[in-house]
């Protein structure tokens, strides 16, 4: 176990944790958004990201655009792909319940992981930005200018969730059916209609964060079972199916990954956040924000 | 759940067939070169993980996502006590161990997760336990030999038939006691617990015991396939042990077989075996995307399960085909 020598190194292992933990949280916020109005446990959260990664990959390969401009490309692609998604697979089988979901989504995972290694081989690819070597330094902190453009990106895609959800009509209903699915049907809401945009948001937020996670990352076509791991366990920090929730948990289980990697080793580090999942989990069940409800009988 | 007395003579008979086979299959071909005799064992150790998990999932209601956990505790303990000298090669007692090590664990982590915890975050909570003993594997220092893993001298393998016969042999016991348990009383309340806690624990069921049991009983039987694939492997580490295909694989076969029945996950182990081996056969470069295709189509177009459509009101196959009547199979 090592002891932090000073505050500076303190608040440097603070805010790499912040700047991983955006990361993790749009992951989390697509992972609750499509948990909360379908009740799916949408296991390929992280191969949908690592899709997008090689996207940009080959975008950034094959073109001089700036990788940045990824963020703005994938966004389109992604929600038109998320739509197809829930209208050619998930629609039927949701009917179905929880159990063929969650297989549904483990397949798909299977297929794009194995696609994406035939089209692009499993060797480990990164991609290089501009920004790829500066750091911005505060004092005696250093600031990696990549990660700080991710993190700011992923606040934004956060706030224009936060304000979709909350300022439009369709937002309106989307809340409503994660309230309650058979009460917003009886109110005109048409429940495939919500859960065909919300998987659509779930999934574009993915690309978001598969971006997010190739310009600071190298990945190969396995390395989205760890990301699907991680969001869950930042969806169970902020609670299932809230909004702002998993932002927060996604940032809290950066700062606990990259403390307990500093305190203890990297290796500990993953046993760290899941043995917290697992208090979280039975502790608090509602995540640490969530409110407490009654159980309905 | 009653069933005629001649159906259920026809069904016991044609299940003593079946074991009269495996057992003498073997025994007739060349067992070491036949391949199909390998596609058995894989089978029979498939069998016992499917039913494992339905006994907790599909029988209670409570679906794990862990049983990979249940499964290295099993590899790891058979390995240690090899290593330690106390267990010899195919020893039932390390093997009995090795079970009861993943069933002691079953009932420590079941007892807070299955009081507190209902339907997806029971899933995930087990997932959690799963990727914790392996990264504390991983971390394990000397105790489990971190990513090297633990090798186990493989000079003492003679035949693959001792694995064949103790697979076959794990396999029929996990159903015997699987097909007592679901037509006693512990049976109608795990069914009851499933269909509704909060009314079975109103009908006065202890429904934190029966859930320990089941899924106790699931975690016991997946132990006993990791300690035997342990002494198949001879060498453990963590990605092979605590690899997330041991829950994958078995889940997708209960599902594909039906939810909740008897015979649906035997049958769902058999075809997608079958689907996957024949898939291997056609197109070796691609079988990993068709079997993920598959997967996608076997929830598409088969959700309930091979044994809906061979039970379901609205799907009598079997009873259609009116020569095949008698084998229609009641749930």
């Amino acid at each position: 176990m090592t002891t932090f020598p000073s505050a500076s190194v303190f608040f440097q292992v603070l805010i790499n944790g912040v700047l991983l933990g955006c990361m993790y949280g749009v992951a989390a916020i697509g992972l609750s958004l499509i948990f909360g109005t379908m009740r799916i446990i949408f296991l390929a959260q992280g191969a949908v990201m690592i899709l997008a990664a090689y996207c940009i990959y080959w975008m950034a390969t094959l073109s001089p655009i700036n990788p940045f401009f990824g963020f703005l490309l994938i966004l389109p692609v992604f929600l038109g792909l998320g739509w197809i998604m829930y209208k050619g697979l998930f629609q039927k089988v949701a009917k179905a319940g929880a159990n063929p979901s969650l297989l549904l989504a483990f397949g798909l995972m299977v297929l794009l992981e194995h696609v994406m290694s035939l089209i692009w081989s499993p060797t480990t690819r990164s991609v290089i930005t501009s920004t790829s070597t500066s750091s911005l330094t505060l004092g005696s902190i250093n600031i990696s200018v990549t990660r700080l453009i991710v993190a700011a990106v992923a606040l934004m895609a956060t706030a224009l969730v936060f304000l979709f959800l909350k300022k439009t009509m369709l937002g309106k209903a989307v809340r409503a059916a994660s309230e309650d699915m058979s009460a917003a049907a009886l109110l005109g809401i048409s429940p495939t209609y919500v859960s065909a945009v919300t998987f659509a948001i779930g999934i574009a937020l993915a690309g978001v964060a598969g971006v997010a996670a190739c310009i600071t990352y190298p990945f190969d076509p396995f390395f989205g079972f760890l990301f699907s791991l991680k969001a869950l366990i930042a969806v169970a920090f902020g609670g299932l199916g809230s909004v702002g929730g998993p932002l927060v948990g996604g940032v809290m289980l950066g700062v606990l990954e990259s403390m307990s990697a500093y305190t203890f080793s990297a290796g500990w580090a993953d046993a760290v956040a899941y043995a917290a999942f697992l208090l979280i989990l039975i502790l608090r069940p509602e995540g640490m924000l969530g409110r407490r409800s009654i159980e309905k009988v | 759940m009653l069933q005629e007395p001649l159906k259920r003579k026809t069904h016991l008979s044609i299940a003593l067939a079946l074991v009269f086979f495996f057992v003498i299959y073997p025994l007739l071909v060349d067992a070491e070169a036949s391949y199909l005799v390998f596609l058995f064992y894989t089978a029979f150790m498939y069998v016992t993980l499917s039913q494992g998990w339905n006994i907790a999932a599909g029988y209670a209601g409570q679906v794990s996502l862990g049983q990979h956990a249940f499964f290295g505790i099993g590899c790891y303990v058979t390995a240690i006590t090899w290593r330690a000298g106390t267990a010899g090669y195919l020893d039932p007692l390390a093997m009995l161990m090795s079970g009861a090590g993943a069933a002691v664990v079953a009932i420590v982590v079941g007892l807070p997760l299955l009081a507190k915890l209902r339907g997806d975050y029971f899933a995930l909570g087990t997932l959690g336990l799963g990727e914790i003993l392996r990264v504390a594997a991983l971390n394990g220092g000397s105790f489990t030999e971190g990513a090297a893993g633990i090798s186990i001298p493989s000079d003492v393998y003679q035949s693959i038939k001792p694995y064949y016969f103790i697979a076959l042999l794990i396999s029929v016991l996990t159903m015997l006691s699987l097909w007592f348990i679901a037509h006693s009383r512990i049976g109608l309340a795990l069914v009851a617990i499933r269909e509704d806690e909060t009314a079975a624990s109103a009908n006065g069921i202890p429904i934190l015991r029966y859930k320990i049991l089941a899924f106790t009983l699931g975690a016991f039987v997946t132990g006993l396939c990791g300690s035997l694939n342990a002494y198949f492997v001879f060498h453990i580490d963590t990605t092979g042990a605590f690899n997330l295909n041991w829950v994958i694989m078995p889940i997708l076969m209960v599902i594909l077989g039906g939810v909740g029945t008897f015979v649906g996950p035997v049958l769902g182990v058999f075809s997608l075996i079958a689907a996957f081996e024949l898939i291997r056969l056609l197109t070796p470069q691609l079988h990993p995307i068709f079997s993920g295709a598959f997967i996608i189509l076997v929830t598409l177009f088969l959700p309930d399960g091979i044994m809906s459509y061979l039970t379901g009101h609205k799907n009598r196959l079997l009873h259609k085909l009116s020569p095949f009547k008698w084998l229609a199979l009641n749930k």
